[in-house]
């Protein structure tokens, strides 16, 4: 780093500076210290169900592995042979005895391990000096997250509010479990990575940029885009940089969330209330999944999880997956198809999203560099736990986001 | 199964060859009234995914087809303001014939994007593209059209255009 980005200057309790979008060096002071020293969202437990299955992630420029071992141990494991830099898996997701290096026939262990060297009598070094790199690996109800060196927050602390989002995930399932098995689409953005979750928790932009939906058909986001004083829905700050649109008190019924009814979706509706009870599962059933992600890389995307992965200055994939519910399959064709419908590049919501950051990404370069942010800062509250709440149209979830974020790039955090 | 003769296998050419071009130039309500009441547009992942299990970039029925198509002529679907500049080739053709009368049609397409919504960037899409098609008055009417990209499975751009 040829200078020190001074962050309290960029990111201000009202506005941005647009070279955060578009900076070079801000991205690469991202990658090492959101990404390669800070917490991140890697996979959930249920897509490595068995001893050896592995699936592979990209984190930053690193191609990782996330297995379970023999001992069902889950390992979050540098995509590199310790010998010369080779990959060691080249597929998305599989299942392995053991990783052998394609270049010299290395052979490590499931747990990253090296066991065996080719040609070993030319080979002084003692194996254990040369295993894989691993992660620090930590989970929360299945979602499985590491970090590349050992961390200066505490996996607790890090996560802070966010359990309780997640635990409103897995509560929609009768078995409180959730079951990611319907593959992931990646879509490619050209525009900067942090405009995918500022965006998924905006709730100003859903009547402007979804306009085209909102007039071609009927769903459940047609109450969260009438007059300013109709809309009931909420955004939510919940600290640590995680940030919520809460729909909730928007709802006029039972499973609108899932465009269903109580009578329609009988047998679920039947599972979730001998699971939980009547009246939590109602309450379940009426407010359902959040809409919120989790710093930096997890959307929980109501039915649907979300990853963020930045792959440039100006590009980023977003992957997305629908969130089947263990106990509850009989959901599965309706979540795909709705998943389908919001999430991805022929969908109806994230394609615009997709254009929408693009051209944000060129016009940042133009002319004044500043983003405003100030939206409802004189009306937003805040409650004893310190969770900021404010309307569903105002920046106080993406103001959580950009204060969070500047106190890990200051080095407070 | 059986192959098709000569007479039909260029009629069913002819209808495919139409449909492309009606999808090239975003002709969108011609394009949809192309399709039969009980009509699959289906983009998988990858060859081989089972739509009851498995996430598809796009697996419309004939009422989603209609709302996407009422969703791009609001003139409000960015993603497609203004349209992008598309010219496929379709080819490598094989015909089959079904036993219920129905035609099964094959093909590999290349398909040129300029895509002008926001970067101005030239895309290249290609793929597999299955066609079930019957006769219906003196054309044909398409069941299901399913296109497997060569990349379907790796990171895409926006796909709202009609593929």
């Amino acid at each position: 780093m040829t200078k020190k980005i001074d962050y309290k200057a960029l990111i201000q309790a009202d506005k941005i500076h647009g070279s955060v979008y578009t900076a070079d060096e801000i991205y690469e002071d991202e990658l090492e210290k959101l990404f390669y020293s800070s917490w991140v969202f890697i996979g959930h437990d249920s897509e490595i169900k068995n001893a050896g299955d592995y699936i592979t992630r990209e984190i930053g420029r690193s191609s990782i592995i996330m297995v379970r071992g023999k001992d069902n141990d889950i390992k979050v494991l540098v995509n590199r042979c310790s010998h010369r830099g080779n990959m060691l898996c080249n597929e998305s997701k599989g299942n392995k005895r053991n990783f052998t290096c394609p270049y010299h026939g290395w052979v490590f262990g499931l747990n990253g391990d090296l066991l065996d060297v080719s040609y070993p009598g030319g080979f002084d070094k003692p194996l254990d000096s040369l295993n894989m790199q691993g992660l620090v690996v930590d989970s929360y109800r299945g979602f499985v997250f590491a970090c590349f060196k050992e961390p200066t927050v505490s996996f607790d602390d890090y996560l802070g509010n966010a359990k309780k989002l997640i635990d409103r995930s897995c509560e929609m399932s009768p078995t409180g479990k959730i079951d990611l098995k319907a593959g992931w689409i990646r879509q490619h953005f050209d525009a900067n990575w942090k405009m995918l979750p500022e965006n998924d928790t905006d709730g100003y932009h859903v009547n402007y940029v979804h306009q085209s939906f909102v007039m071609a058909i009927d769903s459940q986001y047609g109450e969260f885009v009438g007059a300013e004083d109709s809309i009931k829905g909420v955004v939510k700050d919940w600290g640590n940089g995680h940030t919520e649109i809460d729909f909730s008190a928007g709802y006029v019924k039972p499973l609108d969330w899932l465009g269903s009814t109580l009578e329609k979706s009988k047998t679920y509706v039947d599972n979730m209330r001998a699971a939980y009870g009547e009246e939590k599962a109602d309450k379940i059933l009426f407010d359902g999944p959040p809409h919120a992600c989790i710093f930096p890389n997890l959307f929980l995307g109501e039915m649907n999880i979300v990853i963020f992965q930045p792959t440039g200055t100006t590009s980023s994939v977003q992957w997305s997956t629908p969130m089947f519910l263990e106990g509850a399959e009989e959901l599965d064709f309706k979540l795909l198809r709705q998943s389908e419908g919001a999430l991805g590049p022929a969908a109806f919501l994230l394609a615009d999203d997709a254009s929408i950051a693009e051209r944000a990404q060129k016009a940042l370069l133009a002319g004044d560099p500043w983003c405003d942010l100030s939206r409802g800062l004189s009306r937003e509250t805040k409650d004893d736990d310190g969770v900021i709440t404010s309307h569903m149209t105002d920046e106080a979830s993406n103001r959580g986001f950009w204060h969070h974020y500047r106190s890990v790039m200051l080095g407070d955090n | 199964m059986a192959t098709v003769s000569h007479e039909v296998a260029h009629e069913l050419e002819a209808f495919i060859v139409q449909e492309a071009r009606l999808a090239d130039e975003s002709k969108y309500q011609d394009w949809e009234d192309l399709w039969a009441d009980d009509a699959v547009y289906w983009v998988p992942l990858r060859e081989g995914d089972d739509p009851t299990k498995t996430v598809s970039h796009l697996y419309d029925n004939r009422t989603r087809l209609a709302t996407r198509i009422r969703q791009l002529k609001t003139g409000y679907r960015y993603s497609q303001v203004p349209i992008s500049g598309l010219r496929r080739v379709v080819s490598n053709y094989e015909y089959t014939e079904q036993e219920d009368g129905r035609y099964t049609v094959e093909a590999n397409f290349y398909l040129p994007e300029y895509s002008i919504q926001s970067i101005h960037d030239f895309r290249i899409w290609s793929g597999r593209v299955t066609y079930q098609l019957s006769r219906r008055g003196d054309s044909f009417q398409i069941h299901m059209k399913k296109i497997v990209l060569v990349n379907g499975a790796e990171p895409i751009p926006t796909l709202a255009f009609l593929i």
